[in-house]
């Protein structure tokens, strides 16, 4: 199975297992990855599971859609790496990249 | 001190999550009434019972802290308190503890029509509610939803399919009666139902099938009666502490006997928002009730300050509300595009909620703005938009 290392709000890296298809937000989740909070349960309606990438992901995703953007806009410390977990679908070639947990989701 | 919560729901896990995260230093007892670990409850309606696959994606709560050394998950159905003794009393079980929080939520109204046999009725609020309904889809060609809220309409998207006709009716003279006209209308471009409002239904006939209304028969191989939700204020009830409208608390969440408190859907309290005694069915209302009651039970009270928020999501279309309107609540149209579009709804000039569909950066502006305090309608008239209101608040 694909791995992600997240790193969480408390500095602890994590190994995250992951299916072809999930969202990073389904498999952290599984994964015990604490900090995103996601209090719409993945529905891009509360910018509440803010992660940030490592530009090694750059060139694997689409850009965020017009509403994850504006939700990202008012996300705690949102960066140009920011996304919402809830939106972004994982693929083989993801396999051994990182990406951080926001430090505060408010 | 050592607490047990009634209901594993959003309110509880919350609560349960902030007092790990707190570091409480007793015991937390969870009686959770289900047969499934805690899941989401917005999925249910929306993506999940579009493709319902592995329930685990819809799991509430983090592994490290469902299975925290200081919780004790009880799978039992509570069916009295005690609240001078610290006692909650399940069908298999007794337990003693310093505090109680009811956190019990609430239930899918039910409809009684005549002649329709119970296997062709289906409410959606929990999780097996919605595999019970995906399990009857396929020999259901026409579907007939009760009801005219987010909820019906939420459910017309996710059923929508080629085979299958969607009929959604209504009691009322309108649908989405909450809402505003034109953000209303702006969800019913989009429904893959025909609505039919000022629907009285007599009663089902088996023979044709179809539910005999005060607008003829309408084909129905299957019924969701989505009508709204009633408390589960039973256990309250029984000793004092509530009523069929709830269970009243102060803004720490606290009922009116010292051990015992009540968060989420259930709690009757202040809201500051809008200046009432009142019931918020959201999951804005559960996290943010469960998160007053954590400070509280960790030593650090702060009154309930929150203003509600909801979101609706229909196929491509999401509409997100701030703030909470009264039905009457007058309406003015502030950004109307091909593909945005946000109403205010107010008072005079006090604006009680802002509507927004497919406009995140409006409604995230007024969660921003109502948390600073009131907005002016007139002051929000002349930045044009909330977000241009909320920089100019902020420079």
């Amino acid at each position: 199975m694909p791995q992600l290392t997240c790193v969480d709000p408390n500095e602890q890296a994590i190994n995250v297992a992951f299916e072809p298809g999930e969202t990073i937000l389904q498999a952290t989740h599984r994964a015990g990855v604490d900090g995103i909070l996601a209090e719409c349960g993945g529905g891009c309606s509360c910018a509440t599971c803010h992660v940030i990438l490592t530009s090694d992901w750059e060139g694997t995703l689409d850009a965020p859609s017009l509403q994850e953007a504006d939700m990202l806009s008012f996300a705690v410390d949102s960066t140009p790496q920011s996304r919402l977990a809830c939106q972004v679908q994982l693929n083989g070639q993801h396999d051994g990249l990182t990406l951080a947990v926001a430090k505060r989701q408010y | 001190m050592n607490i047990g919560i009634v209901g594993a729901g959003q309110a509880a896990c919350t609560l349960i999550a902030e007092l790990v995260r707190g570091q409480f230093s007793g015991k937390i007892l969870v009686f959770n009434g289900e047969s499934y670990r805690p899941y989401q409850r917005p999925p249910l309606s929306k993506t999940w019972l579009h493709n319902p696959t592995d329930s685990e994606l819809i799991r509430l709560l983090p592994e490290p802290i469902e299975t925290h050394a200081s919780l004790e998950w009880i799978q039992d159905h509570v069916v009295s308190i005690e609240p001078d003794q610290g006692v909650i009393a399940g069908k298999h079980g007794r337990r003693t503890v310093d505090h109680i929080v009811l956190a019990t939520g609430t239930r899918a109204k039910t409809l009684a029509i005549d002649g329709l046999p119970a296997d062709k009725v289906h409410v959606i609020r929990t999780l097996s509610d919605t595999i019970h309904l995906h399990e009857a889809l396929d020999a259901a060609y026409n579907i007939v939803i009760i009801g005219a809220g987010f909820l019906a309409f939420e459910l017309a998207s996710s059923l929508e399919h080629p085979e299958r006709t969607i009929r959604v009716l209504a009691k009322g003279i309108r649908a989405l009666p909450k809402i505003s006209v034109k953000a209303a209308d702006r969800l019913l471009e989009e429904t893959p139902a025909s609505v039919r409002v000022g629907v009285t239904i007599e009663r089902y006939d088996q023979d044709s099938t179809s539910l005999i209304t005060n607008h003829g028969p309408v084909p129905a191989d299957l019924v969701i009666v989505a009508i709204g939700a009633e408390p589960n204020t039973e256990l309250a009830i029984a000793c004092g502490l509530g009523t069929s409208e709830g269970i009243p608390t102060d803004p720490l969440m606290q009922t009116t006997h010292p051990r015992v408190s009540a968060i989420g859907e259930v709690s009757l309290h202040t809201q500051p928002h809008l200046n009432k005694v009142m019931r918020i069915e959201s999951i804005s209302e559960a996290n943010d009730s469960a998160s007053t009651l954590a400070k509280r039970l960790l030593g650090a009270p702060e009154p309930f300050k929150a203003t509600p928020w909801f979101w609706s999501d229909q196929g491509k279309l999401k509409l997100q509300i701030a703030g909470l309107a009264a039905r009457n609540d007058e309406e003015t149209c502030l950004i109307d595009t091909q593909t945005e579009r946000v109403v205010i709804r107010h008072n005079g000039d006090h604006v009680t909620a802002i509507e927004a569909a497919n406009a995140a950066k409006e409604f995230m502006a007024a969660r921003r703005l109502f948390e600073q305090g009131s907005i002016s309608h007139k002051a929000l008239l002349q930045a044009g938009s909330v977000f241009s209101l909320l920089q100019s608040s902020r420079s």
